[in-house]
C-alpha cells in the first residue's frame, strides 16, 4: 500500500530497476509493469505509476539523441554522427534527426542533459549576453 | 603581421572550442517563491551558478537523484515552467576590493546608490572554507569601538567575533555605527598623521531584512560622520528577496577576506542573524527540506558556524590580515535561551548583552555588564587601558549586589557606602551620546580619574558635566599627554604623574 508520495518515488524507482535489462530500459518489462499496476488498482497506484513514467521518460531521454541542424542533413552525414555519438555514448542510442530554419547555421545535439550548441543562434545570443548583462536591480554590471 | 594572424588563429581555436563545448541542460519543472526544482542537470554541482535564461542566475542548493533545487536570484516572474536552464560551471562569486569602499551594493555586489559601475577587477566565491588552525594566530590587536563601556570592559580584538545581542530598540545598531564611525577616525587620524604603523580598518556593513528606511538612516548618519570612504554597506532589504537575504552576510563575508587575504584588517558587522536565519528558514521550507526545533532547517547552527569561522586573523606568512566579525542578533522579550541566539552565543568569542530595562533607565548604551563578556579581547587590550579598568568589571559587579541591598533602606557601613557611590558615578561615566566615539587616550584618562577618586566628591547628576568639561580640558590644554598615552599604550609611573597633575590642576578649576 502506498500512503505517501515518497513511498511512491521509491516504488517507482525499484519498479523501474525491475525494467532494467544489461543497463537499459526493457520496453516489454515497462508495459507489463503498467498493466499489473493498473488491474491491481493499489492505493496510490496512480502516483506510482505518475512517478513511474516520470522515470521512464528521463531514461528514454537519457538513451535518446536528438540533433537538430539548420538546413536538413545527407544521409552519409547522418550516418557519421550517429556513429560518433554512439561511441561517446555507447550503443543502442535511438537518434532524430530534424531541420530548425531559426538556428540559422550550424546544429544542436542533445543526448540526456548534455547539450552540443554550435548553432549560429546560440553563438549570437552568447555574443548578446557578453555586450554586458543587466542585473536584476537594472544596474548594469 | 604574424602575430596578428597568430592572434586571430587563437581566438579562431577558442571560439570554436566555445561554440562546440558540452552544456548541461535540465528544464524547469515547478516553480514559486524564489525557488525552481529543475529536471535534469545531472552534471550539476552543490552552489553551482545556473544561468535560468532571461539573464537571471540561479544556484544549486539541493541535488538530488532526478532533479535539482534551485534558489533563484532575481526576478523569477520572468520565468515558465518548461524554460531550459544551464549549468555554468562557477561558483557564486561577488566583485571585492577597495573599489568597493564607498558603495551601497546589492548581495550580487550590484551598485544600489546610483553612482554607476563598481570598479572591481577581482571577484571571490560567496561560499569559502574559512582558514584552518595552521593559518591563524591569536587575536592581540585592538578594534576600539571608541564606546567606553566595551573598550574598558569588553574588549574586541581583531580577528574576533563578538555578538551583539539585545531586545529591539536597544541600540544594537547604534554601536555598530559607532564603530565604524570610530574607525573612519581614526584611519582619518593616522593618514593625517602619515603613521606607517597603523593598520587601518575598513568597515562592511551587511543589512540583512532590514526596512529600507533604517538603510537610508544608516548611511546618511554615515555619510555626515565621513565614513563611508572606509565603510561598504551590502544591503539586502526587507523587500528583498529570501534567498538574496540568505545569501547577503556570505558575499559580505567574501568581500571582508579579500582585505584580510591582502594582508588588510576589516571589520564586517551582519546585522542581523535572526532575519538571516528566518531567510534561510523560508528557503529550506520552499526546498522542501526536512525541518527541526521551530521549523528551521537542521543545518541552521552550520550556516552560521560556518559564515562567523571566517572571520580570522592570519598569521604573517599568509599576509597578517583580520576578519573581525559583530554579528548581531535581535532576542523576543529578553530570551537569550531560544534556538538562534543560543546557537550564536556558542559560535561567538562573548556577546555584548543589551538590556531594555537599561535603556528605559537613561543608561545608553544599556549594556548589561554582568550579562557581556569578550572571551579573547583581554588579550587585544590596550595595556593602559588594562591597568585603568582592570578592577571595573569586578567593583560594578559588587556595586549590583550592593545596591540590591541598599533598597531595603538599612543602614550602611561607609566602605559599602563609598562602594556603591563609586559604582553609580561609574555607571554615570559610562553613559554616551549615539554617533559620538571617545577616543581611547580621553577613556583611560577619564576612567583613570574615576579609579582614583576625583569624581567621588562629584555629585552623580553632575558627572557627565564634568566628564565633558575634563575632556574638553585635556583636548585642549594636555594635548601632549594625550598624544604620549596613544603612543606609549601603557601608563607608566611618569605619565602616571603627569595625569595627576593635570587632574589636580583641572581639579582647582572645576566649580
Amino acid at each position: 500500500m502506498i500512503r505517501t508520495s515518497k513511498q511512491a518515488r521509491r516504488e517507482a524507482k525499484r519498479l523501474l530497476g525491475l525494467c532494467m535489462v544489461n543497463g537499459k530500459l526493457d520496453e516489454d518489462r515497462a508495459r507489463q509493469v503498467v498493466q499489473v499496476a493498473i488491474q491491481s488498482r493499489r492505493r496510490g497506484y496512480l502516483i506510482l505509476l505518475r512517478h513511474f513514467h516520470r522515470l521512464v521518460k528521463i531514461e528514454c531521454d537519457r538513451r535518446t539523441a536528438e540533433v537538430e541542424s539548420a538546413v536538413p542533413l545527407p544521409f552519409d552525414l547522418q550516418a557519421r554522427l550517429r556513429g560518433g555519438i554512439e561511441a561517446l555514448y555507447g550503443s543502442g542510442l535511438t537518434t532524430h534527426f530534424a531541420h530548425k530554419p531559426n538556428l540559422i547555421g550550424g546544429m544542436r545535439i542533445q543526448v540526456g542533459n548534455d547539450v552540443y550548441d554550435s548553432s549560429i543562434r546560440s553563438g549570437l545570443s552568447a555574443l548578446a549576453k557578453s555586450f554586458g548583462m543587466t542585473g536584476s536591480n537594472g544596474w548594469k554590471t | 603581421m604574424v602575430d596578428l594572424l597568430k592572434e586571430i588563429e587563437a581566438q579562431i581555436e577558442s571560439a570554436k572550442a566555445t561554440t562546440t563545448a558540452k552544456q548541461n541542460v535540465g528544464v524547469i519543472r515547478e516553480i514559486g517563491d524564489g525557488v525552481a526544482r529543475v529536471e535534469g542537470l545531472s552534471d550539476a554541482m552543490l552552489n553551482e551558478m545556473l544561468d535560468l535564461g532571461h539573464g537571471i542566475t540561479g544556484l544549486a542548493l539541493n541535488l538530488e537523484e532526478t532533479e535539482v533545487g534551485v534558489i533563484i536570484l532575481g526576478d523569477y516572474t520572468k520565468l515558465e515552467e518548461g524554460d531550459e536552464v544551464r549549468t555554468t560551471g562557477k561558483l557564486l562569486q561577488v566583485p571585492v576590493g577597495k573599489g568597493l569602499l564607498g558603495r551601497v551594493v546589492n548581495t550580487l555586489g550590484e551598485p544600489l546608490d546610483g553612482r554607476g559601475p563598481v570598479n572591481s577587477d577581482d571577484a571571490y566565491p560567496v561560499e569559502k572554507i574559512a582558514p584552518g588552525v595552521i593559518r591563524r594566530r591569536p587575536v592581540s590587536q585592538p578594534v576600539q569601538t571608541g564606546i567606553m563601556a566595551i573598550d574598558a570592559m569588553i574588549p574586541i580584538g581583531r580577528g574576533q567575533r563578538e555578538l551583539i545581542i539585545g531586545d529591539r530598540s536597544t541600540g544594537k545598531t547604534t554601536i555598530c555605527i559607532d564603530t565604524i564611525i570610530s574607525q573612519a577616525r581614526l584611519n582619518k587620524e593616522a593618514e593625517a598623521a602619515g603613521d606607517k604603523s597603523y593598520r587601518p580598518l575598513h568597515c562592511i556593513y551587511v543589512a540583512i531584512g532590514q526596512k529600507q528606511s533604517n538603510i537610508a538612516r544608516i548611511i546618511s548618519v554615515l555619510e555626515s560622520a565621513g565614513a563611508m570612504p572606509y565603510t561598504i554597506i551590502l544591503a539586502s532589504p526587507a523587500s528583498d528577496s529570501a534567498t538574496n537575504q540568505y545569501l547577503a552576510p556570505f558575499a559580505g563575508a567574501a568581500i571582508g577576506e579579500w582585505f584580510m587575504d591582502h594582508g588588510m584588517d576589516a571589520l564586517i558587522i551582519y546585522d542581523d542573524l535572526s532575519k538571516h536565519a528566518v531567510a534561510y528558514r523560508q528557503v529550506s521550507l520552499v526546498l522542501k527540506r526536512p525541518s527541526g526545533r521551530e521549523a528551521y532547517p537542521g543545518d541552521v547552527f552550520y550556516l552560521h558556524s560556518r559564515l562567523l569561522e571566517r572571520a580570522a586573523r592570519v598569521g604573517e606568512k599568509y599576509g597578517n590580515g583580520s576578519l573581525t566579525a559583530l554579528p548581531v542578533i535581535e532576542t523576543q522579550a529578553g530570551d537569550v535561551s531560544a534556538y538562534i541566539p543560543t546557537n550564536v552565543i556558542s559560535i561567538t568569542d562573548g556577546q555584548i548583552y543589551l538590556e531594555t530595562d537599561l535603556f528605559y533607565q537613561g543608561m545608553r548604551p544599556a549594556i548589561s555588564v554582568g550579562l557581556s563578556v569578550s572571551r579573547v579581547g583581554s588579550a587585544a587590550q590596550l595595556k593602559a587601558m588594562k591597568q585603568v579598568a582592570g578592577q571595573l568589571k569586578g567593583d560594578l559587579a559588587q556595586f549590583r549586589e550592593l545596591a540590591a541591598f541598599a533598597q531595603f533602606g538599612s543602614e550602611l557601613d561607609p566602605k559599602t557606602q563609598a562602594q556603591i557611590d563609586r559604582g553609580k558615578r561609574i555607571m554615570e561615566v559610562f553613559k554616551q551620546t549615539q554617533y559620538s566615539p571617545i577616543p581611547v587616550e580621553v577613556q583611560v584618562a577619564v576612567i583613570w580619574s574615576v579609579q582614583n577618586g576625583y569624581v567621588d566628591d562629584i555629585p552623580v547628576e553632575r558627572i557627565k558635566e564634568f566628564q565633558a568639561t575634563l575632556t574638553e580640558f585635556l583636548n585642549t590644554r594636555k594635548v601632549e599627554l594625550l598624544r604620549k598615552i596613544r603612543q606609549e599604550k601603557t601608563l607608566s609611573a611618569a605619565l602616571t604623574d603627569e595625569l595627576k597633575a593635570a587632574a589636580n590642576q583641572f581639579k582647582e578649576t572645576w566649580k
